[in-house]
């Protein structure tokens, strides 16, 4: 007798469950949708009164501009900067993390110190970074930029590798050491593949960050190495702001990041939920 | 004890010096060299690098620019946040049981957060546009009249405007941690939510909350700070204006250093922000029990 | 075999044969010296940074290209918005990266860059290849105003920006309109107004005798043209920037409050949403027939009368429904500013400072120039005396003589922007008071806040030292309105 009933209220919640899940999606993907709309709308569309909510025709004119001007190799650069500034901060923040956690190296207080400077505001960091590349000659090359968001990643990336590492059962490497394996051995045989899933969680954000980046390109970029994201604020101001060029650009600049989210995504919810709970 | 925790002791240093290395090149070394610019003169057309020790400190108090900077990143930090964090928990529930679709639901939820902010502040400026922008539009279409509100001018509308799209990119970072912290925590506990409101109060409050906590404090940590250093999107939007009422300490310290080209200044500006947040971020992990 | 003293004589000879080549065609035209003269650089890139956007469609689409199939010398163009491009030439100067060969450069900001050490010193190249005398054919006010800081030569004007008042000859000779204008002023519509008082009575009765199907008037709003704006039409209502004894900022006396006061009564008859208006927005609307006057650069003239549109290149501009029918004259009050224009010059720090120079002076020579100002999608507007008389120039359409007359004008008659020691300090004091005054603010407060700020900076750079300096800018011609 009471069974139907609760039936009836499963299916009511669903049905609101779903009407707000809907709702939520059309909030948080309009704005994108929109971005996207108006990269392939004809510059009397972008300024047609009231606003035209999807063109007529798609047409790809206004990223044939990017190419053609070749502004849209900012988008390889920023490819290169991100992966290749991944691939180190991957590569030592892992090893350290490994180290912290294994030996307890420097104990609690380099653990925290190495954290705190995660807290660091990027304006704070970019200022004294921009003199010191000065004085290098760093600025407007790949490996200065390389070099700042690998150290930038670095706490972040200890920090999450930290906690799948500590998850990673001591025996295993012991045996593996009685077995006549070296360290180097060890950690890259039985550790790396076990921590696998988090590496790449972790490898997604520490990508996502350097791709997003905005202000340490803004200052330490002039022409050989500007990213997508200065290349992307190039189009205000000035006569006017280039709808097509901003939005089109932006698109270019997202593409990756949304081909690499959808491939790493079994592994992203994962890397999120664990890292928090592991920190 | 074990051989694993008894390694030669080079290797255990060898492993951490590349990272310990970079770590002290960017963070300590510059911050060091900046140290010491801040208590010169060094500006657009002088290079004076005689000492004047505390000037450009004192300045910094007397600088109402600067604090008033510093007063519009507390009020974007104060607003968004605990809209954020509210919002992404509703969600949380929302998809914490299981329903057909959800994985693409949570997809797709996932989007605003993996852009870039300098694109969503982009993306929220041709939204906002007055006049080719969809939102005015439809307000007008639920005003039934036209509606000609300037976003990203009126000084009324560009705190909305701003804590709009902070909230619209990072609720769904909120919304996916927790999701995570609750599925973490025993499904009898969350399902009791059915029952009746009281109850699930109750629950919340002594039982889920607690389990939930450590992951909550750290998103609001990081949260927090991603917001003190706000810069990406008021670029996008405002940049800073109208006037300086949307200038937050980033976008101060940047056009101090970059357009004014007041490098010493800077400097001191630069420092003073890493003291307010070595003070904020000590009391917050001690407050929020995350000290070990 | 070569020996060594072959070599030596091989040098000599080649030395010998490249100095006469110069002087010989030194007789010839500047451009094809500097095509001369590039081509041992052929191969190699130089870059130069432009403005974004429309501007670089030039060296784009046009020059660029140009000059590599003549020289083979290829040119990277780095485009950067106006309001960061002092940023980011004092940025790259700064950092010693040398990453920028050519420059434009906004005349107001030259003292300061070559104050830093910023800009070679063009002198000896001009000198070197042959370009003394076409670059006497200047227009007056842009050579005399626009070249030199301290007596060296350090860029080229490059662009004859000047502010031109566009009116629509159809509306504003209106029967109808002109009739409501005598019943409610009783007296005859001037057509154009030649003053702000005219200007301001003519906009509002054309918004309310078309009830908004036409707006009287539209501007440029935004922060970054009102300093433009502002500087023109607070000297035009008698203001001085600085007390010329104390040195004491004056921007917030009854000038500029009447300024800021003005604009926003102005606002009320223009379209809603102008106060973030810049160039392309105020075009658009123009173009489209929606509002009757406005003030803006040369550019607007040319499309307006749908001279070039067809082109591929400005397919982002709107189609133009008001050809034939665009008057042109000074700006009300009489004395337009010479807002912004551009030099071309060489960064100090370039490593490739010779073919920098003479791609510049292939750029800016007589034959080169001409053909720039006249590319249907350029920004560039003349500013040789020969452009205003190009026949050419002036049959492009009908109207085209009136316009050239009226940017020749303009030129006479203009205003300087501002220059000083750290202009774009002041400048930006400018701008946020602009973004201030849409934000709601009072005009008198506003401006006196920005006096004291002016004051501080100043202060901080030396009153001394500032006051030299401007007492030498005040002294040009076209510093203030000749009263």
């Amino acid at each position: 007798m009471s069974a139907r009933p609760l039936h009836r209220r499963y299916g009511v919640r669903l049905a609101f469950r779903y009407g707000i899940a809907a709702l939520l999606v059309i909030v948080f993907c309009f704005p994108v949708y929109w971005l996207f709309i108006i990269s392939f709308k004809t510059p009397d569309e972008i300024f047609s009164f009231p606003p035209v909510w999807y063109p007529a025709s798609i047409q790809f004119a206004n990223y044939a501009v990017l190419f053609k001007d070749g502004d849209a190799a900012t988008v390889g650069n920023s490819l290169i900067l991100a992966s290749v500034s991944t691939f180190f901060a991957m590569i030592f923040g892992t090893i350290a993390a490994y180290s912290l956690v294994r030996f307890k190296t420097g104990g609690e207080n380099l653990a925290v110190w190495i954290i705190s400077q995660r807290m660091m505001p990027p304006v704070a960091i970019v200022f004294p970074v921009f003199l010191l590349y000065v004085w290098l000659g760093w600025v407007d090359s790949y490996g200065g930029l390389i070099l700042l968001y690998t150290a930038f990643s670095l706490p972040y990336v200890i920090w999450m590798m930290r906690g799948y590492i500590e998850d990673i059962p001591i025996e295993l490497e012991e045996s593996a050491l009685v077995d006549g394996c070296t360290r180097w051995e060890v950690l890259w045989k039985v550790v790396l593949p076990m921590a696998r899933s988090g590496l790449f969680a972790t490898a997604v954000f520490t990508f996502i960050f350097a791709w997003n980046d905005f202000i340490f390109a803004l200052v330490l970029t002039r022409t050989e190495v500007t990213t997508y994201t200065v290349q992307v604020t190039h189009y205000f101001g000035g006569q006017s702001n280039f709808w097509a060029k901003i939005a089109a650009m932006s698109v270019l600049g997202t593409i990756p990041v949304f081909i690499t989210v959808a491939i790493m995504q079994r592994f992203l919810v994962r890397g999120i939920s664990m890292g928090a709970v592991k920190g | 004890m074990t051989a694993a925790v008894h390694p030669d002791r080079n290797f255990k240093h060898w492993l951490l010096s590349p990272a310990i290395f970079l770590l002290l090149l960017i963070g300590l070394f510059p911050l060091f060299y900046s140290l010491i610019v801040s208590f010169m003169r060094i500006d657009m057309m002088e290079t004076d690098t005689s000492f004047a020790w505390l000037y450009n400190y004192k300045n910094l108090f007397e600088d109402a620019r600067l604090w008033w900077s510093l007063a519009h990143t507390a009020l974007i930090t104060a607003i968004a946040l605990p809209i954020e964090l509210l919002l992404g928990l509703a969600m949380a529930y929302l998809f914490l049981e299981k329903m057909p679709g959800r994985q693409i639901f949570i997809s797709l939820l996932v989007l605003p957060t993996i852009i870039s902010p300098i694109v969503a502040g982009a993306t929220w400026r041709l939204l906002f546009d007055n006049k080719y922008g969809p939102i005015n539009q439809i307000i007008s279409w639920f005003a039934g009249e036209r509606v000609n509100a300037l976003w990203t001018i009126n000084p009324a509308l560009v705190y909305p405007a701003i804590i709009f799209c902070e909230i619209w990119q990072w609720t769904p970072f909120m919304f996916l941690i927790l999701l995570a912290a609750l599925s973490n925590v025993d499904k009898s506990q969350t399902e009791a939510a059915e029952i009746d409101g009281a109850r699930f109060i109750r629950t919340f409050r002594y039982i889920v909350l607690p389990a939930i906590w450590p992951v909550m404090a750290i998103a609001i940590l990081i949260r927090g700070l991603d917001l003190f250093r706000i810069f990406d999107i008021i670029w996008a939007l405002t940049k800073g204006g109208p006037g300086t009422r949307t200038e937050t300490i980033s976008i101060y310290a940047y056009s101090q250093g970059f357009k004014q080209f007041e490098t010493s200044y800077t400097a001191a500006i630069a420092f003073l922000v890493v003291f307010i947040l070595t003070v904020i971020c000590t009391w917050a992990i001690r407050r929020m029990g995350l000290a070990k | 075999m070569v020996t060594r003293r072959d070599l030596g004589k091989i040098g000599i000879g080649a030395g010998l044969a490249s100095a006469l080549q110069i002087r010989a065609a030194q007789a010839a035209d500047a451009a094809a010296t500097a095509v001369e003269a590039a081509k041992k650089y052929s191969g190699q890139t130089i870059t130069i940074v432009w403005e974004a956007g429309l501007q670089s469609l030039d060296p784009l689409n046009f020059s660029g290209p140009k000059w590599k199939e003549l020289t083979g010398i290829e040119v990277k163009v780095v485009e950067v918005p106006v309001a960061e491009m002092f940023t980011k030439i004092l940025q790259d100067f700064k950092s010693g990266a040398g990453a920028y060969d050519a420059l434009n450069v906004i005349p107001s900001w030259m003292p300061d860059l070559a104050n830093a050490g910023a800009l070679e010193v063009l002198d000896p190249y001009v000198d070197q290849f042959g370009f003394r005398d076409e670059l006497q054919k200047i227009a007056p006010t842009y050579r005399d105003n626009q070249m030199m800081v301290n007596g060296k030569i350090y860029g080229f004007p490059d662009d004859g920006d000047v502010f031109v008042m566009y009116y629509r000859t159809d509306v504003l000779n209106d029967p109808a309109i002109q009739k409501a204008y005598k019943d409610k002023y009783g007296a005859d519509m001037p057509v154009p107004p030649t003053s702000w008082k005219d200007f301001d009575q003519v906009g509002a009765l054309i918004t309310e005798v078309s009830g908004g199907k036409i707006y009287g008037a539209a501007f440029f709003r935004e922060a970054g043209y009102g300093n433009f704006m502002f500087q023109e039409r607070f000297r035009n209502e008698g203001g001085k920037f600085f007390d010329a004894e104390t040195m004491k900022a004056t921007i917030n006396s009854e000038a500029g409050v009447k300024v800021f006061t003005d604009w926003l009564a102005e606002n009320k008859f223009a379209p809603a949403g102008v106060e973030q208006w810049g160039f392309v927005e105020n075009l658009a609307a123009f173009l489209q027939g929606q509002t009757a006057m406005t003030l803006s650069w040369p550019p607007y003239g040319r499309w307006a009368a749908s001279y070039g549109t067809d082109q591929e290149a400005m397919n982002w501009v709107p189609k133009s429904t008001i050809a034939g029918k665009v008057g042109y004259a000074m700006t009300p009050g009489g004395h337009p500013q010479l807002a912004a224009g551009f030099c071309l010059s060489v960064s100090s720090t370039s490593k490739n400072k010779e073919a920098a120079y003479l791609f510049i002076q292939w750029l800016n020579s007589e034959s080169v120039s001409l053909e720039r100002v006249k590319l249907p999608y350029a920004l560039r507007d003349p500013f040789r005396t020969s452009h205003f008389t190009d026949p050419g120039y002036a049959a492009l359409w009908p109207e085209a003589k009136d316009y050239l007359k009226a940017l020749q004008d303009g030129a006479n008659n203009g205003l300087l922007d501002m220059s000083l020691l750290q202009t774009d300090k002041y400048e930006e004091v400018l701008r946020q008071s602009v973004s201030k005054l849409w934000g709601g603010e009072d005009p008198k407060a506003i401006l006196d806040t920005a006096a004291a700020e002016w004051d501080a900076i100043t202060e901080k750079i030396g009153t001394d030292k500032q006051k030299a300096v401007y007492t030498d800018w005040a002294a040009k011609s076209g510093a203030y309105p000749k009263m």
